[in-house]
This record gives structure tokens, C-alpha cells and sequence, in this order.
């Protein structure tokens, strides 16, 4: 799977976790950019890409991530 | 040595002397040491105790980072996270430990419960370490190699009493560029200082002895009496706090260090979510970054229940954090219920007020409303102590045939031990305090303040004076998070 496809299917996870189907994001995307990413939604975009990609993240992986672009490139990393 | 004392002062002022005639290179030394000081002026056996933490999570990053395996690296880190958390349950169970010590000898236990004196800023600097230790092996920061940076930033003084939790990543870093201080910084120091002693000398303080008194025995007040001593605690708990977190932060200050803000008007919440974003900031963040995530990431495969399983595990530690007791635990169970609830229904609640503009405006003003309530009646097992108290509270709080011939809506201000119009001043200076945070998360109100005339931003700070003097007590009562 490309990184361009990783991000328009994670595009779709944000919007449908943070329930906002205009929402837009780009690599440089953190935790301060959008409203209510706080750690519940952060589990549950975690859990959501989970499923989405058919993957799984550890709490180290998950914990080492700064941005969008770090979750695109972990995704990238186990997705086939 | 109480933040209120004198003594403090002096000390105060000679370490900023000494700090800023030193070389930058001794800076960090200096602190050091001024931290220990007022460490061991409160327990020397403690502040072994203190460095033997430092030593131990200093060693086990080191070993960490080094460690070429994984399985290595996660072995140094859960027996230094049981070993410190161990250290800290033990100290905080020491109530029950003591129970257990009079059952078994009688009277004597009393000697045993004066051994059992919790260490000063135990939970605060333990949560620091853990944090730290756990940062490390999650590579999000890497091991500190300067001893004396790291011990700093475990003692460090201002942050000794009552927090804030900083993060190892936001405080370490500004050591490699401690300097001299900007003297705008150290201005805004000053201004975070009295501004903390002005809550509590204005607000708290002066309903200290109002809430005592209807803890003590609320069979002596009416439902409506002890209906204000409620939102009267809530204030007082949180002019406190937060007046405590400006002292500290703006000790930092004058050093050149800044912390974090520990709270953001919690009281104008829109639900419970948002309260625990904005209360106790540093506890907060740090259980759902340390507890919270592991926990949820665990539990991940259980749906709904794992969540609420989780929330609810992540409160009762909220609540445990503050000491083992049952009224704690029933804080934090009550706060866990509040949130399970409130996760559980956001995306309806949300679907259905945006079907609804009409009730949604009604809501801004109804939510931080039932907030408020909500918190303040948890508040009361905070306050209480034993959860029998607390029952006996609510017994008298709820207008039903439990008021002892005391009419419902009394309001006798001669037995609260208040006049109404100090009670209107210190209502005042709660409109004033939030007033200020609110100005203050503004960038715009808050340039336009700086940038007012000095007689007026002057004339505000001996106001500030002035009402301390006059409100302010001679018989200060200890901040309410020192026991922590």
C-alpha cells in the first residue's frame, strides 16, 4: 500500500473518529492541530487504523509517535 | 519551611543572590543545593529517600538506553516502575498500616503512626520519576547523562510542595540554556506570586474556617447552609491549589525556569471531560499518558466495556493518588461513573444538540452548570476524609426529615462565622481571580494589559495588597495539597 493511499484511507478514520467529515490532514499534523485529540480519541484512532489496516501497534509504538506523518510511516511499515 | 513563612523569604531571596552572581556553569549546582536544603530542612532521613529515588531511575535509564535488547530494556523498566510505585503505595497506605499497628498494640501504635509521616512531595517527585523512567523507554526522551540536571529536576524546589508534575522533556532542556533570567520574566514571576498568594489569602483562607466548621458537625446546619458549604469548598480547594501552583510557578520564574499551567477555569467546564482537561492539569495528563493508554491499549480488543473499564480504573487512580482511604477511592469511583457516562454518550450527545441549535445555546450555559454540581458533590467525599462523614454530610445536605429541627433554608451567618459582606468580598475576589485567568488566556486582553499605564497595572498590585492585608489572616491554614 502507498503512503498516498495509507493517507486517504487515515483521512477517513480522523473524520469518522472525530466525527467531522471536513477534516483535512498532512504529515505535519499533531495532537494541537485539531480539537478533542486528546488520549481517549488517540486510543481510538489507534484502534480504529488497527482495523482499518488489518495491524497492530504496541504501546511503545504507539507512545513514540509526534505526527500524522510518524503514523503514516508505522502503518506503512506493517500494512501489505 | 511553609511557602508563607518568613523563613521562606529569606530563603528565597539569598538563593536568587547567590544564583545570580554565580558563573552560568554553577547555576545548576546552586539550585541543587538550595533544593536539597529546603528538603532536608523539612526531613534529612526523607531526603535520603529522595536521592536514593534520583540514583535508582538516573541508573535504570542509563541502562535502559544502553541495553541492546528489548526484553532487557522492558525488565529494567517494570521492576523500576513496581519498585518506585511500591515505594509510594506503601507510604500512602500508611493510615491502614497504622490501624493495623494500634490493633496490635494498643495504645503504642500512636508511636508507630508518628514514624509514618509521608515524605514531603512524595507523590509529586515518584510520579516524576516513573514518568520519566517510562519517557525513556518509549524513546521519547533519551536518558539524562548530568547527574546534577537530573537530580534538579526531581527536587527542585518550588515544584516540591505541590507539583506541578513537570515532564522530564519540558524541564531538561531549559537547564542547557539556564542563564541569567530575563528581567521581564522575572517581573511576570513576581506578578504569578502575589496573584497566588492573593487566592489564597482572599479566597481560601477566608472560607477555611466555614467549611470546618460544617464538616465538623453538619447536624448544626441547615440543607442551605451546607448547600453554600459545598460550592464554598469547591473554591476554597481550588483557590488553594491553584494559588499554591502560581507561587510555584512563579518561584520557577525568577529563576529562569517555567513550568506547566496546572488549570484553565475548570469551573466553566462544559462536561466532565473537559473539567479533568482543565483541574489538576499535570495529574491528569500524566495518569492518561502513563495509566490511561497502556491500560486502553490493553483492553482495546473488549470494546466498550475495555473503555469504561479503563476510564473508571484511571479515575479511582486519581483518586487514589490523593491517599488510601475509602472517601479517596469513592472520589474517584464517583468521578470514574461521571466519565464512563459522559465518554459513552459524547457522539449522541453531540448528534443530538446539532439536530437542536435551539437547546444547544440553553446547553453552554446548562452544561458547566451540572458540571459544577457534579464536581462539587464529588467534592464532598474529597473533603470529608472518612466516608462515614461524608454520608453524614450529605444526610444533612438533602432537605428531607434528617435537620434536627434546623429549618431548611436557615442561612445564619453568625453560626458560618461570616459577615455577609466579607462573604460578598471574598465572592468578589473569586470574580476577580477568574476574571484574571480569563484575561490571561486571551493574547489580545493580555498584551493590552501589559501595555496599560503603570499607575493603573501599580495601582492593581497594591490593590491586590491591600486586600490581602485586610482579608488575610495572621493564623494561615497549610495548603490543602501539602498532604500529598
Amino acid at each position: 500500500m502507498s503512503p498516498v493511499e495509507i493517507h486517504q484511507k487515515l483521512r477517513d478514520v480522523f473524520r469518522d473518529v472525530f466525527d467531522d467529515p471536513l477534516l483535512e490532514i498532512t504529515d505535519s499534523t499533531t495532537a494541537a492541530d485539531v480539537e478533542d485529540w486528546d488520549s481517549l480519541t488517540h486510543i481510538n484512532l489507534i484502534v480504529a487504523a488497527e482495523k482499518t489496516y488489518a495491524v497492530s501497534f504496541t504501546t511503545k509504538e504507539v507512545k513514540a509517535l509526534s505526527n500524522v506523518g510518524d503514523f503514516i510511516r508505522l502503518i506503512a511499515s506493517r500494512a501489505k | 519551611m511553609s511557602f508563607l513563612s518568613l523563613k521562606f523569604a529569606l530563603f528565597v531571596v539569598a538563593g536568587l543572590i547567590a544564583f545570580h552572581l554565580a558563573p552560568g556553569r554553577f547555576r545548576r549546582h546552586i539550585l541543587l543545593a538550595l533544593s536539597y536544603a529546603f528538603y532536608i530542612s523539612a526531613s534529612a532521613l526523607y531526603a535520603l529517600l529522595l536521592f536514593g529515588s534520583t540514583l535508582a531511575a538516573y541508573v535504570a535509564a542509563r541502562l535502559i538506553e544502553k541495553s541492546p535488547g528489548e526484553d532487557r530494556k522492558l525488565r529494567v523498566t517494570v521492576a523500576t516502575v513496581t519498585i518506585l510505585g511500591l515505594v509510594l503505595a506503601g507510604f500512602k497506605s500508611a493510615g491502614w498500616l497504622v490501624e493495623i499497628v494500634r490493633a496490635l498494640w494498643g495504645t503504642g501504635g500512636s508511636d508507630a503512626a508518628l514514624l509514618i509521616i509521608i515524605p514531603l512531595g512524595l507523590s509529586f517527585y515518584l510520579f516524576k520519576l516513573v514518568g520519566y523512567i517510562l519517557d525513556v523507554y518509549w524513546t521519547n526522551v533519551p536518558a539524562e547523562h548530568d547527574f546534577v540536571s537530573f537530580a534538579l529536576y526531581v527536587a527542585f524546589f518550588p515544584q516540591m510542595v505541590c507539583g506541578p508534575i513537570q515532564r522530564a522533556g519540558d524541564f531538561l532542556p531549559q537547564l542547557e540554556t539556564l542563564g541569567q533570567p530575563d528581567p521581564a520574566e522575572m517581573t511576570a514571576g513576581l506578578r504569578r506570586i502575589l496573584f497566588g498568594l492573593f487566592k489564597k489569602f482572599a479566597i481560601a483562607d477566608p472560607l477555611a474556617g466555614l467549611v470546618t466548621g460544617m464538616y465538623s458537625d453538619p447536624s448544626a446546619y441547615s440543607s442551605l447552609e451546607l448547600l453554600l458549604g459545598t460550592y464554598c469548598f469547591a473554591l476554597q480547594l481550588y483557590a488553594d491549589f491553584s494559588g499554591i501552583t502560581d507561587i510555584a510557578l512563579g518561584l520557577g520564574k525568577l529563576f529562569g525556569l517555567k513550568g506547566p499551567e496546572n488549570f484553565r477555569m475548570p469551573f466553566f467546564a462544559t462536561d466532565i471531560q473537559d473539567f479533568w482537561r482543565r483541574w489538576h492539569i499535570s495529574l491528569s495528563s500524566w495518569l492518561a499518558d502513563y495509566l490511561f493508554t497502556p491500560l486502553r491499549m490493553a483492553l482495546r480488543n473488549f470494546g466498550e466495556i475495555g473503555l469504561a473499564l479503563a476510564l473508571f480504573i484511571n479515575m479511582v487512580a486519581i483518586g487514589l493518588w490523593h491517599g488510601a482511604t475509602w472517601a479517596f477511592v469513592a472520589f474517584g469511583a464517583i468521578n470514574g461513573v461521571y466519565m464512563v457516562v459522559s465518554v459513552l454518550t459524547t457522539k449522541k450527545r453531540k448528534a443530538f444538540f446539532r439536530d437542536r441549535p435551539h437547546l444547544s445555546r440553553m446547553r453552554a450555559v446548562a452544561g458547566p452548570l451540572l458540571t459544577l454540581h457534579l464536581i462539587a458533590f464529588a467534592l464532598i467525599f474529597f473533603r470529608a476524609g472518612e466516608l462515614s462523614q461524608a454520608f453524614e454530610y450529605i444526610e444533612h445536605l438533602v432537605p428531607v426529615d434528617a435537620t434536627g429541627g434546623i429549618a431548611l433554608f436557615r442561612l445564619d451567618w453568625a453560626q458560618l462565622g461570616l459577615s455577609p459582606l466579607k462573604f460578598l468580598v471574598i465572592l468578589g475576589c473569586a470574580v476577580c481571580m477568574e476574571g484574571s485567568h480569563w484575561v490571561s488566556l486571551q493574547p489580545n486582553w493580555r498584551a493590552r494589559f501589559l501595555e496599560a499605564p503603570r499607575p493603573l497595572r501599580w495601582g492593581l498590585y497594591y490593590a491586590s495588597i491591600l486586600v490581602l492585608a485586610v482579608l488575610g489572616s495572621l493564623d494561615t491554614q497549610k495548603f490543602i495539597y501539602a498532604q500529598f
